[in-house]
């Protein structure tokens, strides 16, 4: 049992954020920790910047992840993840999706869209984190359906170093929790995030 | 993962679940055997509403969403009134619609237990302002109990039954965003065989003019009434179970840390490794229990106050340990912010320097490093769905009207419409505020017939306002503005559900948790009011939208123009489930020229600009299908791609 682990989910409003956070959660739960979510709701969900905190062990109390304490951040879209560095903790990882989607103020050249180099070597240099990025939406298309997104997005993150929970325990509660006609797209979708991540991860 | 819905009707004493502050709240409620419950949605108190309104037919509870704050009060007053015990739920702002009655409930008091259950909303997630109810419920001097934990908030609502019927007083649960928004293990209770029965629970009402009656001459004798109860509940709450002290026993310092704050502060003294401090763990800030105080202070040298927002606590502190001539340093909103919300860093933050401690982590160091992310991570603010009705009606009111005309709007989805392109709403206050304030403009800058001077250069002025607010404080400023002659548009923004809160019914689609209610159409009232000029348009037109725009303008007098059509959002979601498949749109290369209308002036977030090809580009994940893109483009670029998901 770890004594407390703090995941960072991100992204854009719409994407499954919160879903990806209760699962996690549950699956905390059912391994016998104590769990905290942090969500986001009402206004700031419509297609805004979107946060939302999972933290499980033995002595976690506030809903929030404290900046500069996450051991992982799961970014749904690449720049997400960049807006919400500064709560990866030295050494973590950012796990993200590769799929940018540039705000209506970047298509209307009021504002710039970062490379993935720029936000690489902030992650990197600046954070002291690790940076893994996979295309988590060509997954879920592959899995059968770009719904599951957050699903790769989950599998890639059990086989992150040090995640406290098994692969096989958090895919169990998908599957018991998802609606029964989905069950299939959805287990292929966290083997593909599995695979993936174990590809990049070197593992 | 079973649905909440079944969760917190579960028969299963003893179970660990995980729930949202506001669930677990629900669940308390029925534990509590509430009979009645009524509410108008407010983010962040909503879900607790919607779950009551989920299961209320199984539990035999009777559940409205009211109209609004004001009346989801006195409806479930009334069964209060009646012996029941009954409970509403509003957001800090609802609280200001409902304080009329509130305030001079105070001095009425109750017969069954009721639970204001009202969410505060530090740091504006989704609010006007961050008012602290803590401050509403000494003004009315009503108790206020607060949770640290999804947990804590179940048994509270029980608790808080209790305490009102106890002391005959209306009791407010306070939460904020992080109780309410926050997921945590809840270990469920047993529930009383009346809601495992779905059995409906009827109250008895005594009459009793001098009580419910609030004429000056039996209210003077209640306000001692109400003084007494508050200081009796004081000494009552020092055994209350959700305030301790914990910690060392002979600790020379001491935190007091209320509500929320609690959990803060135990994770901020877990990271810095302090254990040599004595903490008041506090769950009714209002009033704080003296009794509990004087043990507390009891051997300490130094206080620290960590609370959210308001020095509630502190005050109280303050005041008590002068009257008692303590002398010792007490400290509160000089180490921690007023403004915004509580936060694990701000409890450390106040904690080390109130120890002469360094911060675990350097969190200036990461300011220092994140500045450079703040310059180059462009902003993503919430935006109007893809497919959002609201948006095609802004685009013609704005191509009707003009931009020398000004736009009054009000608190929903639609108020995003401030946002660049459309940037259509110049005002909003609160809840039906846009009515109002387009009569004053109207006053203000035109003068009104009738008056011995009007301007020449007058000014034009389109107020929007969402169908469920129309109906919550709407209707009086529409009479108003037709009663005193205002020469203004209202338009009604219907898109039949009260979508920003998360899809609740309200009059205007006449459906209730009970099965159908009564439908009301806003053309109807508008036009029984009085309205100079009423058209229902289908905003998806937005040819049709603005030539009826066009009119509304042209036509002296209050014009009111309802757009109509379902919210996109809870569309798709219906067809998702049901999976029905929509359009969606593509850009055909060769027709677009590159002039960027679609993205400048009508601003679909499922549009994006492809730097490269110097071409709109359709993301068909994010395209709903409204076509709305192929009725603002000049050149016909927008065409349907093939059938979706």
């Amino acid at each position: 049992m770890v004594s407390e682990y703090n995941i960072v989910i991100t992204g854009v409003g719409g994407q499954g954020i919160l879903t990806a956070a209760n699962l996690l959660g549950w699956a905390a739960l059912h391994a016998g920790y104590k769990v905290r979510v942090g969500e986001v709701h009402g206004m700031s969900q419509r297609f805004g910047s979107v946060i939302a905190y999972v933290r499980f062990g033995e002595d976690v109390y506030g809903a929030m992840v404290p900046e500069g304490k996450a051991d992982v951040i799961l970014a749904f879209e690449p720049v997400e993840a960049l807006r919400y560095i500064n709560y990866l903790k030295e050494g973590g990882l950012v796990i993200a999706n590769s799929n940018p989607i540039p705000p209506v103020q970047v298509s209307m050249g009021l504002a710039t869209y970062p490379s993935m180099e720029e936000i690489k070597k902030i992650i990197e240099e600046d954070f002291k984190g690790k940076l893994i990025t996979l295309d988590a939406e060509k997954l879920a298309l592959e899995a059968g359906n770009v719904i599951t997104t957050n699903v790769v997005l989950i599998g890639a993150l059990t086989q992150t170093p040090g995640f406290p929970l098994s692969a096989e325990h958090v895919k169990e509660v998908i599957r018991l929790s998802v609606p029964k006609k989905a069950v299939d797209v959805n287990m292929k979708a966290f083997e593909l995030g599995v695979k993936a991540a174990k590809e990049l991860l070197g593992l | 993962m079973a649905k909440v819905t079944d969760i917190v009707l579960w028969d299963k004493p003893g179970e660990k679940v995980l729930l949202l502050g506001n669930h677990a709240i629900a669940r308390g409620a029925l534990e509590a055997n509430i009979a009645v419950f009524a509410a108008y949605p407010g983010t962040p108190s909503s879900e607790l509403t919607d779950t009551m309104a989920a299961v209320a037919e199984k539990a035999g509870v009777y559940m409205e969403y009211s109209t609004n704050e004001k009346v989801a009060f006195e409806t479930a007053l009334s069964a209060a009134w009646s012996g029941l015990r009954a409970m509403t739920a509003m957001k800090h702002v609802g609280l200001n619609v409902a304080a009329d009655s509130f305030m001079t409930v105070s001095y009425m008091g109750v017969e069954g237990g009721f639970v204001i259950m009202v969410a505060d909303d530090p740091s504006m997630w989704s609010s006007q302002n961050e008012q602290d109810t803590r401050i509403f419920a000494k003004f009315a001097q009503v108790p206020v109990l607060e949770p640290s934990s999804p947990h804590e908030a179940k048994e509270m609502t029980k608790y808080a039954f209790e305490l009102s019927e106890k002391f005959k007083q209306m009791v407010i649960l306070r939460t904020t965003t992080r109780i309410s928004h926050a997921r945590g293990d809840v270990v469920l209770g047993e529930l009383p065989e009346e809601i495992k029965l779905g059995k409906r629970k009827f109250g008895k009402f005594e009459k009793n003019p001098e009580r419910f009656v609030d004429i000056p001459a039996f209210q003077r004798k209640k306000h001692s009434w109400v003084l007494e109860t508050i200081e009796k509940m004081r000494e009552e709450l020092a055994e209350c179970p959700f305030n301790w002290i914990e910690g060392k026993e002979d600790a020379k310092v001491g935190i007091i840390a209320p509500g929320l704050a609690y959990s803060y502060v135990k994770e901020a003294l877990t990271w810095l490794g302090v254990d040599d401090v004595k903490v008041l763990k506090l769950g009714t800030p209002f009033p704080v229990p003296y009794r509990l105080l004087e043990k507390f202070f009891d051997g300490l040298e130094r206080v620290l106050i960590v609370e959210e927002l308001e020095p509630v606590v502190e005050e109280q502190v303050k005041v008590w340990a002068f009257d008692n001539g303590i002398r010792i340093p007490i400290h509160g909103k000089d180490y921690v912010p007023r403004v915004l919300e509580m936060t694990t860093r701000r409890a450390v933050t106040a904690i080390a320097k109130f120890l002469g401690l360094e911060t675990p982590v350097d969190f200036e160091s990461v300011d220092e490093r994140y500045k450079k992310v703040s310059a180059i991570v462009p902003p993503r603010p919430p935006s109007l769905c893809p497919a959002c009705p609201h948006r095609n009606t802004f685009y013609a009111i704005r191509k009707a009207a003009g931009s020398r005309a000004i736009f009054p709007s009000d608190i929903g989805c639609y108020t995003l419409g401030v946002l660049p392109p459309l940037k259509t709403v110049d005002t909003t206050i609160a809840m039906g505020g846009s009515i109002g304030v387009a009569h004053g403009l109207d006053v203000a800058l035109n003068g009104v017939p009738g008056e011995k001077e009007t301007n020449e250069k007058k000014r034009i002025i389109v107020a929007t306002i969402g169908d469920s607010t129309f109906f919550h404080t709407g209707l009086p400023a529409l009479a108003n503005a037709i009663y005193n002659r205002s020469n203004v548009v209202i338009v009604v923004m219907d898109n039949l559900v009260t979508a920003m809160t998360g899809d609740q019914p309200n009059p205007g689609t006449g459906d209730t948790p009970h099965g159908p209610g009564k439908r009301i159409l806003i053309e109807d009232v508008a036009k029984a009011l009085g309205a100079d000029f009423v058209e229902v348009v289908d905003p998806y037109d937005i040819k049709a939208t603005y030539e009826v725009m066009k009119k509304a303008i042209e036509t002296e007098g209050v014009s009111v123009v309802v757009a109509r059509r379902v919210c996109a959002l809870h569309h798709i979601g219906q067809m998702r489930r049901k999976g029905e498949k929509w359009p969606i749109y593509t850009v055909n290369e060769e027709k677009c020229t590159g002039c960027k209308i679609c993205i400048n002036a009508y601003g679909c977030p499922a549009i994006y600009w492809d730097a490269e090809k110097k071409k709109a580009k359709i993301n068909p994940l994010m395209c709903w299908g409204c076509g709305g893109c192929a009725q603002v483009c000049p050149f016909g670029a927008f065409e349907v791609m093939k059938e979706g998901e």
